[in-house]
């Protein structure tokens, strides 16, 4: 007898507009593969979103963390992972540096057959050697000292022969009595000092391209880069409803869009899709999870290879994971600050508010804000492994979770790319441990 | 030869206990420093003693709860030392360098003494940037202002100068120990030259200087020894001093160490600082310097390569082979790593790599990998 399907109410619910976000990012390396047969330079960089600065400038832009989270997300890492291995890279290098060292490494020495012609994202087998080799390499990198090492290394293995520019981020320690967040004597002169490195950056543009640098093309890119981001804020924003209309794992999935696809109105568009989907859910009550019972902020980047498995754990728990620190303190995060008159000042002090560039004080600041802003009843924290830059601060963060909100922690080890650092097990019996405590915490209360 | 190095060898083991009695005896302030590229001669200027902050030998305990085991072991051993109360005596605590390890470390470090001045002057790491003198000029600067603010009185351009021929003087004379070392003159063994450069960063330059002028002249004196042991340069380890035993083994195995590049050894005294002009423009000149002299995978610049550097290093030193010394998890290692393995091979130089953990290594398992590979190098040379 057949019977009629009934809903997973322990299934993620995902946002629908975020489905139109994977279709900008395969549009994106599509016509990354073909920059070269269309004559156009190509750059890599990592870290900052230095994007628009070569989309004014008709440079085709690769970022490196960007590509190795994709192959990661579609379980693609292995081929270029396996060739940097072989190179010596040693595992515990960053993963991100290490996928995309192989992908430089495999287009160097096994590149892509001539008969095995791009088809298309999801058929391809050949991702890890598809990228264009770079005419030009800009570093750009907060906090981190790793992304800095990892274009050197890049260039190094292109033979030193690919022009490389560098600009440096300096770490916002805050020790004056000034300091603070976006404030004092260190923050201003820091954007003052970074801001002067990136129209330096603009001159050696100039000189790659052989071309007048066309402001006036950067100027419109960046005021809408600055309308998606309020589009995108304000979408985020209404998360602190409760139930929470989207999660932590949509935001991800909401990276790409604001972080390195080519900016234009199909990009304010994702977003504007994104913040009215948002705001309907709100309206109907329509939660991210389907039975919200905890609210959680996930400290940490990534574990690309695990997004849609980790949206799914949570949901499975009834766990909202309604706000993070890779998603809600990075990638545009304050567009007040952007100019689009005079956008560069702007854009170096969004390039210093990464999620690590401020020193722990005023990290965690952030953090505790965020969680209070969201109501979290507790928070995750996820050490990827080969990512230092996030895992740095973790335990003092999860102290001040602890002691100043009184909810609380736990945390899993991943990585951004490489999978065999997670352990699936050991994640479950930490997460439901937390949400015992969550549950004799209320009963307490009670 | 024993009684020349044993001051040498006291500070060595125990920097917290010198720096405790040198406070102690002068009733001055004890500055910390993160390596690698501290210009010791701003603190001794001042006025203070400039230490550089040492990996302990002590297990990590407390340190676990600060920062994850898949930390370098410097870094972990400086957070536990910190989280111990090792550091009290310490009036500050400076860092400079552009590594993400570090400054996780000194994010703990703040945290965990709240009474204790951490002062960050972020050194610029890209090093051939038309820009690079000039912001290592001003990192500078504000670390002596800084430092002058410690210790309440300006430091004046002639005491710099006259800690900057101080500090020159130093490096020198163990500079002529490396030569000599080079030449089969020396007869100190790596642990011995360890011993050396390691309280060099901890002692009191002129203390130092005054125990190292003896030893250097007994040095001299000694004919050069013949032997048959395999001649090899020691690479890598960067921040924290290779331990001990591992050293001590590699010459059990047939080999004597005719170079290094190690921090604790010839990259700390590589370079000598301009004794005339403006001191602080001397100190960023010095800073840039010293990674052309001796290329560092911490610092980028695209225009000095270290692998290069290496295989002039073993042609120099007449070195028959290279053993690589890696500090598992560190990451300016591990992406340099290739490249000099590729000159070797590129070079026909045979090496071997070392990975060295805090927590130590299994002895008699790297025996018989030192063996075979200094067998090896016997053999490729008879051939």
């Amino acid at each position: 007898m057949q019977t009629l399907a009934t809903p997973d109410v322990k299934k993620a619910n995902k946002l629908a507009a975020t489905k139109l976000g994977g279709k900008l990012v395969n549009e994106y390396w599509e016509m990354v593969f073909r920059a070269k047969e269309q004559g156009k330079l190509v750059c890599w960089y990592e870290g900052s979103a230095i994007n628009p600065f070569l989309q004014a400038a008709d440079i085709c832009w690769v970022h490196g963390e960007a590509y190795s989270a994709m192959l990661a997300a579609r379980h693609q890492e292995g081929p270029a992972q396996k060739a940097a291995e072989e190179r010596g890279y040693q595992r515990e290098l960053c993963s991100y540096a290490r996928t995309h060292l192989g992908c430089a490494v495999t287009n160097l020495r096994n590149p892509v057959p001539p008969d095995a012609p791009f088809v298309s994202m999801a058929e391809d087998k050949y991702l890890s050697s598809r990228l264009p080799a770079p005419d030009m390499i800009i570093s750009a990198y907060a906090y981190c000292s790793t992304g800095q090492q990892w274009d050197e290394m890049t260039s190094r293995l292109f033979g030193k022969k690919i022009p490389i520019f560098n600009v440096s981020l300096p770490w916002i320690w805050a020790q004056k009595p000034d300091a603070g967040y976006l404030k004092g004597q260190e923050w201003e002169e820091t954007s003052q000092y970074v801001a002067k490195q990136l129209r330096d950056m603009v001159v050696f543009i100039e000189q790659q391209t052989g071309k007048p640098y066309d402001w006036d093309r950067l100027r419109e890119l960046m005021r809408q880069v600055k309308r998606g981001s309020e589009l995108r804020l304000e979408a985020m924003a209404m998360c602190s409803k409760r139930p929470a209309p989207a999660s932590f794992f949509d935001w991800v999935a909401s990276i790409a869009p604001i972080n390195h696809l080519p900016v234009g109105k199909p990009m304010v568009d994702f977003f504007q899709a994104v913040r009215d989907e948002v705001a309907e859910r709100v309206t109907r009550s329509e939660g991210a999870v389907h039975k919200e019972k905890y609210r959680l902020f996930f400290d940490g980047i990534m574990n690309w290879n695990k997004v849609g498995w980790l949206a799914e754990k949570f949901a499975k728990y009834d766990a909202a994971v309604v706000a993070g620190r890779y998603t809600h303190m990075a990638f545009w995060q304050e567009p007040d600050l952007i100019d689009p008159k005079d956008p560069v000042l702007g854009m170096a002090q969004n390039y210093l508010v990464c999620p690590n560039n401020h020193s722990a004080p005023i990290l965690i600041g952030q953090i505790l804000k965020l969680c209070r802003q969201y109501e979290v009843d507790g928070m995750v924290l996820h050490a990827s492994r080969t990512c230092r830059a996030f895992t740095n601060p973790q335990f003092l963060i999860a102290d001040a979770a602890s002691k100043q909100l009184g909810i609380q922690t736990s945390t899993f080890e991943g990585d951004v790319t490489d999978d065999s650092f997670y352990k699936d097990e050991l994640v479950n019996s930490r997460v439901e441990a937390m949400f015992e405590a969550i549950d004799a915490k209320r009963s307490r209360a009670a | 030869m024993k009684n020349y190095l044993a001051p040498f060898a006291a500070a060595a083991a125990r920097p917290l206990e010198y720096a405790a009695a040198w406070k102690q005896r002068t009733g001055r302030k004890v500055v910390g420093s993160f390596p690698m590229n501290f210009p010791g001669e701003l603190g001794h200027a001042a006025g203070t003693l400039p230490l550089i902050l040492q990996e302990s030998e002590e297990a990590i305990t407390v340190g676990h709860g600060l920062l994850y085991p898949f930390y370098c072991g410097f870094t972990r051993s400086l957070v536990d030392q910190a989280a111990k109360g090792d550091f009290a005596l310490l009036d500050v605590i400076l860092f400079g360098d552009h590594c993400v390890q570090l400054l996780g470390a000194a994010d703990a470090i703040r945290m965990q003494l709240p009474n204790t001045r951490v002062i960050f002057y972020q050194l610029i790491s890209s090093m051939n940037d038309p820009w690079t003198h000039g912001r290592a000029v001003e990192s500078l600067t504000g670390l002596k202002g800084e430092l002058e603010e410690v210790v309440g009185h300006p430091v004046d351009p002639e005491a710099l100068r006259a800690s900057i021929r101080i500090f020159n003087r130093n490096r020198q004379l163990i500079r002529r120990l490396y030569e000599l070392r080079k030449q089969g003159r020396s007869g100190l063994t790596s642990l011995q030259m360890q011993h050396i450069v390691k309280s060099s960063m901890i002692m009191d330059k002129a203390e130092h200087t005054a125990l190292l002028e003896p030893l250097v002249q007994h040095v001299e004196g000694l004919g050069a020894r013949a032997g048959d042991e395999v001649r090899l340069h020691l690479s890598g380890h960067f921040c924290q001093a290779p331990k001990l035993e591992i050293l001590d083994l590699i010459e059990s195995c047939g080999a004597t160490i005719v170079g290094d590049d190690l921090y604790h050894g010839f990259r700390y005294i590589s370079t000598d600082v301009r004794e005339t002009g403006d001191p602080v423009d001397a100190l960023a000149e010095w800073y840039m310097a010293r990674n052309t002299k001796v290329p560092c995978p911490t610092r980028v610049q695209n225009n000095v390569d270290w692998d290069a550097y290496l295989i002039n290093a073993v042609k120099e030193e007449r070195a028959e082979g290279v053993i690589v010394l890696m500090a598992k998890f560190c990451e300016p290692h591990m992406y340099y790593y290739p490249e000099v393995k590729e000159a070797f091979e590129r070079h026909n130089v045979p090496h071997l790599l070392i990975e060295t953990e805090h927590e130590g290594v299994a002895l008699e398992g790297l025996r018989t990998r030192v063996e075979t590979f200094v067998e090896i190098v016997r053999r490729r040379q008879a051939a």
